[in-house]
């Protein structure tokens, strides 16, 4: 059994990174970390390995690793803050700003995305991109002083928001340097260390016993994204023996000349989230679960791209194929849920003076056991959404209409969550940038179950596609459907017709539609 | 004077009678119907025509738990029937696909939209009452929120006014009524379990004043999660200010006994057998909060700052997977209970531990001979030091959500312990947090009994502002303001008074370790409270003195003073434990 003082000291470690959590999202500025808490913070132990983090944020489960190595290269000193967004060099994409300080016992680390980074168009998530300059000032590690601070905000919009949420990311590491040194004089550095080392090995051996309980077996597994330059598709084998599991990506496309590239840290945080969900669902998130996971991928495919590639919708549409995918392959060797609604939807508006930035809920595909949530998050995102009084108050919006996408779930022995419907009216001239995924390719059903019906983007009624950027003009009115989940098993109700693809209209009078239309 | 206090708990009805200073205690098994229990105690206590009587009740509570509330129907914004539905859009665990909250106390059929829009600058499309459509004709409840009410309330206002006037016998509630507050998820929320429990609450009430009508007793006032008392009928008004009055009045106890022991500044420990509850108490004052989760749905309404976890001290012991002791929150409850009470438990609980070192008499008060060959063979090979160990750590951990993470300092203040289990855990508990002081009320097994008696009457208003604090203009000279940052989101309460910037950038440095001067505040709440205290009780006890290790029964609870520790009581009866050095 564990000694009991390691456990104590371990849960004090934990109870550090979740106070830094709430340091950050209660003295933020931005209502992407302050409504909807995209952000999270975690601590390292010296080699580099996370030890516990506070989880809001699946996405960022298994890319933080490799922003610690990528500031651990530059040999910082103990308490210096350093700043990256890098996706080739420890980021994710370029909105989610990482701070990284070194502790006497390793390294502290808070994640944020922010509401603008400098890119070109608010919100600095161009739905158009096609190379990482354009969306945003890229941020290799580098040491933040104040200078470092200023220079970067005077390049990004809303300056004084920027500076005012980089200031509440570094109260978090402020009170990790204060809350470490209080633990390390408590039970010393040595116990310290040992119980951060314990921490790791306890959380292996959990998946390891839970990996071992699955059949031994090779697995394969397939789906697709919606491109403005036609369907990519991602392709994985899963390995699984003994207590380890290997993913490998051979077979998925080559990177593309759109943003749905991701780096390899980010396919493996989504591997990540489907072995925890599969083997330790309630374990404390801690590094040595990934030990037992071997995640590849050719250089240069869409799941470890090479720079310039663009990356803005990878972090967040991609990643969440990528759950689809393995899942996919898995069900083959163990019952799995049916699909979620497989997207973010990301809905970007701005204009000089303001940026909104909103990841819209939908439907989550049912489990073996249980019937689909409707209207939430699903798999690698888990943010809140932006209540209507706090947008209003904030931002020359208006929601007109925010309802549950009735009927849109999938029909089953247990039904799939239902989507989301939010009507938005803009009050003065703005740009608009979507990244949405699964409006056509509907999230499918498991086992027998319906499929979801896919999402939709309407402009002032007019279908818009998966990825759109447009000038809005006061009193347009955009709404979008979310997709609904999958269901699982037959439905003891007669069957229904399954919407299978779904082609939207892509003419929009008078508007302007970058990007090549989809194929 | 003769004052009455009756806390009626899910397993436990506690009673305490003071009668000039005398101090009498109850504890006897909860009737089905409560108010009977009410009353029984009463009698039990001979309490004839006591000057005042409070009383603490879970109806409320129970009710959310069981979902026993009243049909209740919801009235929105048109567009937004699916508020409720929709909440804040997470889902409720991170890496359980399917888990689900609880469902909504509304079904959605009995969710219905008014035309009508409010917007952060006034009116917008005026309210068209033709477009309420019919409730549901056995509605007994109707909750109202509609869309920035907590700026402009008129359609709200209007429409609860139709309500009334379609549906006399139903209880309807607006938002601006309970909770002007700015997020319509929350206020909604918070509205809608005000109405479900409206219902139960009154007719509860009803009952108990009926039945102290026929026994002479005067109508007691009701405790309320505020930590303040109201009168009955105010009380009948709105049910969900009554959900979390048993923890609070245990922390309104907790702060008499520190303040009569000369301590302004106390933590309140209550551990029972299946939750602990904690709170910090700064200048004789419990901390508060403006919004709690209960049973999965937000309930924004002052409640005392009271953090409760899911261990006490009948929790099971046991190994996981990894191999780590863990602690609850499963609990062997009041039936079976602990192995060592000889009813059957199967399964190692933090008592048994306690036994087996020794900290529990061998008899408990109500005649439980406490076995320790069974909490022996339960235990096995686990160390029962060990079991203290994680359960303490787990207690420390609460201990510092209420003190060092609100930027207090632990060593400054004393800590009461009370419950059946606190006084077991709190030495151990005082010397890992460096704090010098242990109070243990001699109620200690009733104190949310004598809280109920010492209960001031208490009224909050709040109103909202969510503009810059320049504008404000003139603002009450007594009560709180929530401040924050233009641009924040979540506020920090404030006392009025001078310096009120000052104040607020030393309090925004303190919590989270830096102040901005440069950036303008921004006011999003008034809160002020109308307060008349409680008429003075003498509280007195028996007269004790302990050098550790000694083990202690006190009046429904055990004391295990560690060795290292020791004291006497004051003269209110509580025993004042200081490490010897």
């Amino acid at each position: 059994m564990i000694p009991v003082e390691l456990q104590v000291i371990g849960s004090s470690l934990r109870a550090i990174a979740e106070e830094m959590g709430a340091v950050l999202v209660r003295s933020a500025f931005s209502a992407n970390i302050k409504e909807r808490q995209d952000c999270s913070t975690a601590l390292f132990d010296r080699s580099g390995a996370m030890v516990t983090q506070a989880e809001h944020i699946p996405v960022h489960l298994g890319a933080m690793p490799d922003a610690v190595a990528a500031v651990r290269r530059r040999r910082p000193r103990i308490g210096e803050p350093w700043i990256l967004n890098d996706p080739y060099r420890g980021g994710t994409h370029l909105p989610d700003l990482t701070i990284v300080t070194k502790t006497p016992i390793g390294f502290a680390v808070t994640r944020a995305h922010h509401a603008d980074v400098g890119g070109a168009d608010p919100g600095s998530l161009p739905a158009g991109s096609k190379t990482l300059d354009e969306e945003g000032v890229v941020i290799p590690p580098t040491r933040l002083d104040d200078d470092a601070v200023e220079q970067l905000v005077s390049r990004m919009r809303n300056p004084g928001e920027r500076r005012g949420d980089l200031r509440a990311q570094l109260a978090a590491h402020h009170l990790a340097e204060r809350r470490i040194r209080e633990l390390s004089a408590r039970h010393g550095r040595k116990k310290v260390e040992a119980a951060m080392a314990e921490l790791l090995a306890y959380s292996e051996r959990v998946v390891r016993a839970s990996l071992s309980g699955l059949p031994d077996g090779e697995f394969d597994g397939q789906d697709v994204l919606e491109s403005s330059y036609g369907t990519l598709q991602l392709q994985v084998t899963v390995r699984l023996d003994g207590d380890t599991i290997d993913i490998d990506f051979e077979g998925t496309s080559p990177q593309h000349a759109g943003n749905l590239n991701c780096p390899l840290s980010v396919t493996r945080s989504a591997c990540y989230y489907v072995v925890r969900c599969l083997t330790a669902p309630d374990l404390p998130a801690s590094g040595g679960a990934f030990a037992p996971i071997t995640v590849r991928a050719p250089e240069g495919c869409l799941v470890n791209a090479l720079p310039p590639a663009a990356v803005a919708a990878g972090n967040t549409e991609t990643a969440s194929r990528i759950v689809d995918v393995v899942f996919d392959a898995l069900a083959k060797a163990l019952p799995v849920p049916a699909q979620g609604q497989g997207t973010m939807n990301n809905v970007v508006l701005g204009n000089d003076a303001f940026t909104y930035y909103e990841t819209i809920g939908g439907g989550q595909g049912a489990c073996p056991v249980a019937p689909g949530p409707s209207a939430v998050h699903v798999a690698m995102s888990n943010t809140l959404n932006t209540p209507i009084e706090a947008l209003e108050l904030a931002y020359p919006l208006r929601i007109e209409r925010y309802a549950l996408r009735e009927g849109s779930g999938g029909v089953g022995r247990f039904p799939g969550g239902d989507g989301v419907v939010r009507e938005i009216r803009v009050l003065e001239p703005c740009r608009l940038s979507l990244l949405t995924q699964r409006r056509r390719v509907a999230p499918h059903g498991e086992n027998g179950g319906g499929n979801g019906l896919p999402g939709r983007n309407l402009l002032n009624g007019e279908e818009l596609p998966a990825f759109a950027t447009s000038d809005l003009v006061a009193g347009d009115l955009l709404r979008i459907e979310t997709p609904g989940g999958g269901g699982w098993g037959q439905s003891p109700l007669r069957a229904v017709p399954q919407p299978v693809e779904h082609e939207p209209r892509i003419a929009i009078e008078n508007r302007e539609v970058e990007g090549p239309p989809q194929a | 004077m003769q004052a009455l206090g009756v806390d009626v708990g899910g397993t436990f009805t506690d009673g305490v009678l003071i009668t000039d200073g005398e101090v009498k205690t109850t504890k006897m098994l909860t009737w089905e119907r409560q108010e009977g229990s009410v009353v029984a105690v009463a009698s039990k206590l001979g309490a004839e025509a006591p000057d005042r009587f409070t009383h603490g009740t879970t109806i409320a509570t129970n009710a959310l738990l069981e979902r026993r509330g009243a049909r209740t129907a919801f009235v929105t914004t048109e567009g937004f029937e699916h508020l409720l539905y929709l909440r804040r859009q997470t889902r409720a665990r991170l890496y359980r696909p399917c888990a689900d909250r609880p469902p909504p106390l509304v079904p959605l059929l009995h969710c219905a939209g008014v035309r009508g829009r409010m917007g952060p600058h006034g009116e917008l499309v005026p309210l068209d009452l033709r477009s309420l459509p019919d409730i549901h004709p056995n509605a007994e409840a109707i909750a109202v929120c509609l869309l920035f009410s907590f700026l402009d309330p008129r359609h709200e206002r209007a429409v609860a006014r139709e309500l009334r006037r379609r549906y006399p016998h139903a209880h309807v509630v607006a938002s601006h009524e309970v909770a002007p507050e700015f997020r319509e998820y929350e206020r909604a929320s918070t509205t809608v379990i005000d109405a479900y429990l409206g219902p139960v609450l009154s007719r509860y009430l009803q009952a108990l004043a009926a039945e102290c009508r026929s026994r002479g007793i005067r109508q007691p006032l009701v405790m309320r999660s505020s930590g303040g008392v109201a009168t009955l009928a105010e009380a009948s008004m709105h049910a969900a200010f009554a959900l979390l009055s048993g923890p609070a009045a245990g922390v309104v106890g907790a702060a008499r006994i520190a303040s009569l022991a000369g301590y302004e500044n106390a933590i309140a420990f209550d551990m029972g057998g299946t939750s602990t509850d904690v709170c910090a108490i700064v200048g004789g004052a419990a901390r508060r909060d403006q919004e709690r989760v209960i049973e999965g749905f937000p309930v924004r309404l002052p409640t005392l700052a009271v953090h409760t976890v899911g261990a006490g001290g009948g929790s099971i012991v046991w190994e996981d997977e990894g191999g780590a002791l863990r602690v609850g929150p499963e609990s062997a409850g009041a039936r079976p209970g602990p192995a060592c009470y000889g009813l059957g438990g199967t399964r190692p609980t933090v008592t048994d531990a306690n036994l087996l070192l020794g900290r529990l008499p061998s008899h408990l008060a109500g005649g439980v001979e406490l076995d320790a060959k069974a909490a022996a063979a339960v235990l096995g090979d686990l160390d029962p030091q060990a079991v203290i160990d994680v359960v303490n750590a787990e207690m420390v951990r609460a201990l510092r959500v209420v003190s060092v993470e609100e930027g207090l300092d632990p060593r400054d203040f004393a800590l009461v312990a009370f419950g059946g289990a606190g006084p077991l855990h709190a030495c151990a508990l005082a010397e890992e947090l460096e704090i010098e002081t242990v109070l243990v009320p001699a109620a200690a097994g009733v104190l949310s009994a004598l809280g109920l008696l010492v209960a001031d009457e208490r009224r909050d208003y709040v109103r909202s502002f969510v503009m810059s604090l320049q504008s404000a203009g003139e603002l009450p000279a007594e009560g709180e303001v929530d401040l924050r940052y233009a641009g924040q989101s979540f506020e920090l309460t404030i006392p009025l008074g001078p310096d009120l910037e000052q104040r607020f950038h030393a309090a925004h440095a303190a919590r989270y370790g830096y102040a901005d001067r440069a950036r303008p505040l921004e006011l999003v709440a008034v809160r002020t409270a109308q307060v008349r205290a409680a008429p003075p009780v003498d509280i007195t006890g028996p007269e004790i003195s302990t050098k550790g290790p000694d083990v202690l029964e006190l009046e429904g609870a055990s004391a295990w003073i560690a060795p290292g520790w020791g004291g006497q009581t004051d003269a209110n009866g509580t025993l004042v434990l200081r490490r010897i050095r």
